[in-house]
């Protein structure tokens, strides 16, 4: 079926200035040139951030692998959000589950064998709009503040847009201890904002 | 965006010594800005060997929709690929086969006797298949996969399997059209000869090439009909009766024996 998909749908006219959704689109029609494009765009970003997350190379150079992919198999699945052709969002979000999977030690198929379409997280939500500015608001003050088990949950779970057991299992603790976590962390801040 | 980033706090970022708030910050920015997603500085050896990588796996060839049957049935992957990949190689015959099992059932339908040619061909069809499956004069690859671990008895059965199921799928639905096929045990009757013609050959390639070894089975079995056939004493189908097939079974046996035995002590 997806064979039948993608011999059908033309590829678009691309080069390498064209935007994300253009080159996914190009992508789905199999155009390895396209992918090249992309990987060239994105990997290092993606790969700078995924460090933040995971120490071992090995592992982190994996998920990269496996997020392209998946990106391969799947560039049908995303669908850009009117006057924004970027697909920052949606990118990470493949990469830190793939991340999640290597690092579960698994064989990683749980993911990457499913034709699940992945749909962009955190689209641009008041937490979001909030994360933006860290840096320069009151915010960032008071993250400073919070323990740094605090924060990474709250990194996982907010920033990176995972659900609790995810984040539990990127972190490495309970999945309680991550509900907990975010609680203290989210009532922390909010004894700090006001 | 109401900032963005400074090509130092990108390098900072890029070798991860941003503090957990700035990281935070800037990750949340660079998801959504493009533009600050280039100041981070790009390792080239890195990308370049990714992307290999990454190429070695996306180029590879898509399976074919036999190949991934035959990997669900449980063959492994190299086997089904040999397996999905012969085809290719006696294109001509599988033409040549529809063509001449067309003329054989014409002739079955509008001649006298005409179900004799079709009793002559069925069982030479998977034999000539046989013979251009594998071989020098055969297959282009042929002075390359001679030397592989797989070539040898190991290739010409897998290939010789890959031809027998068309061609007796081939033969079958003939048989099936003959003016003369009432049941369907009827229209097998040439089953029996044929896999024995295809065992002998295989038995003879020990000592002669496979080509030479088909002619050699083909000729004998194509002399057989025709001697009965011009002696006129005995009907040629005696050679297809029932009685027979009996011996046609035992000789399969004691051949695919031979053959076993055969690879057995290779």
């Amino acid at each position: 079926m997806k064979l039948l998909r993608r011999a059908r749908r033309r590829a678009p006219d691309y080069g390498p200035d064209s935007t994300d959704a253009v080159l996914l689109a190009a992508v789905a029609a199999g155009q390895t040139h396209a992918l090249e494009i992309l990987h060239r765009r994105h990997a290092t970003w993606l790969r700078a951030r995924l460090r933040y997350r995971c120490s071992d190379p090995d592992q982190l150079d994996a998920a990269l692998q496996e997020t392209f992919l998946a990106v391969w198999r799947n560039a049908g699945s995303f669908t850009p959000r009117p006057g924004d052709t970027d697909a920052g969002a949606w990118l990470w979000t493949i990469a830190i589950r793939q991340l999640i999977s290597q690092l579960r030690k698994r064989a990683n198929h749980w993911i990457s064998d499913s034709d699940a379409d992945y749909e962009t997280i955190g689209d641009a939500s008041a937490e979001d709009t909030v994360l933006l500015n860290i840096e320069h608001g009151p915010l960032g003050a008071a993250l400073h503040s919070l323990s740094p088990e605090l924060r990474s949950a709250i990194q996982a779970t907010v920033l990176d847009g995972l659900t609790v057991r995810e984040a539990a299992q990127i972190l490495q603790i309970p999945e309680g201890t991550v509900k907990t976590r975010v609680m203290r962390a989210k009532a922390r801040l909010r004894e700090a904002l006001t | 965006m109401s900032w963005h980033l400074t090509p130092a706090q990108a390098h900072e970022y890029a070798h991860h010594r941003s503090d957990d708030v700035t990281a935070m910050s800037v990750e949340a920015h660079i998801t959504r800005c493009a533009p600050c997603r280039d100041l981070l500085p790009d390792d080239e050896a890195w990308l370049a060997r990714s992307w290999a990588d990454l190429r070695d796996v996306v180029d590879r060839p898509r399976r074919g929709p036999v190949e991934f049957l035959l990997s669900r049935l449980g063959v492994g992957e190299g086997t089904a690929k040999l397996l999905a990949a012969t085809p290719g190689l006696y294109r001509a015959w599988l033409l040549a086969t529809v063509v001449v099992l067309a003329a054989a059932l014409l002739a079955a339908h509008h001649l006298p006797r005409g179900s004799l040619m079709f009793a002559f061909t069925a069982p030479v069809v998977p034999l000539v298949g046989v013979a251009l499956a594998y071989g020098r004069g055969v297959d282009p690859a042929h002075a390359l996969t001679s030397v592989t671990p797989l070539s040898g008895q190991r290739l010409l059965f897998l290939r010789t399997s890959a031809v027998l199921v068309p061609a007796l799928t081939l033969c079958t639905a003939a048989a099936l059209l003959l003016p003369s096929a009432r049941t369907p045990w009827s229209a097998v009757f040439w089953l029996l000869p044929a896999l024995t013609l295809v065992a002998g050959s295989l038995v003879l390639s020990r000592w002669l090439p496979l080509g030479a070894a088909s002619t050699v089975v083909g000729t004998l079995w194509l002399t057989a009909l025709g001697a009965l056939t011009a002696s006129g004493g005995t009907e040629p189908l005696q050679l297809l009766a029932p009685q027979a097939q009996a011996w046609w079974a035992g000789a399969l046996i004691a051949l695919v024996c031979a053959i076993a035995w055969r690879v057995r002590t290779a």
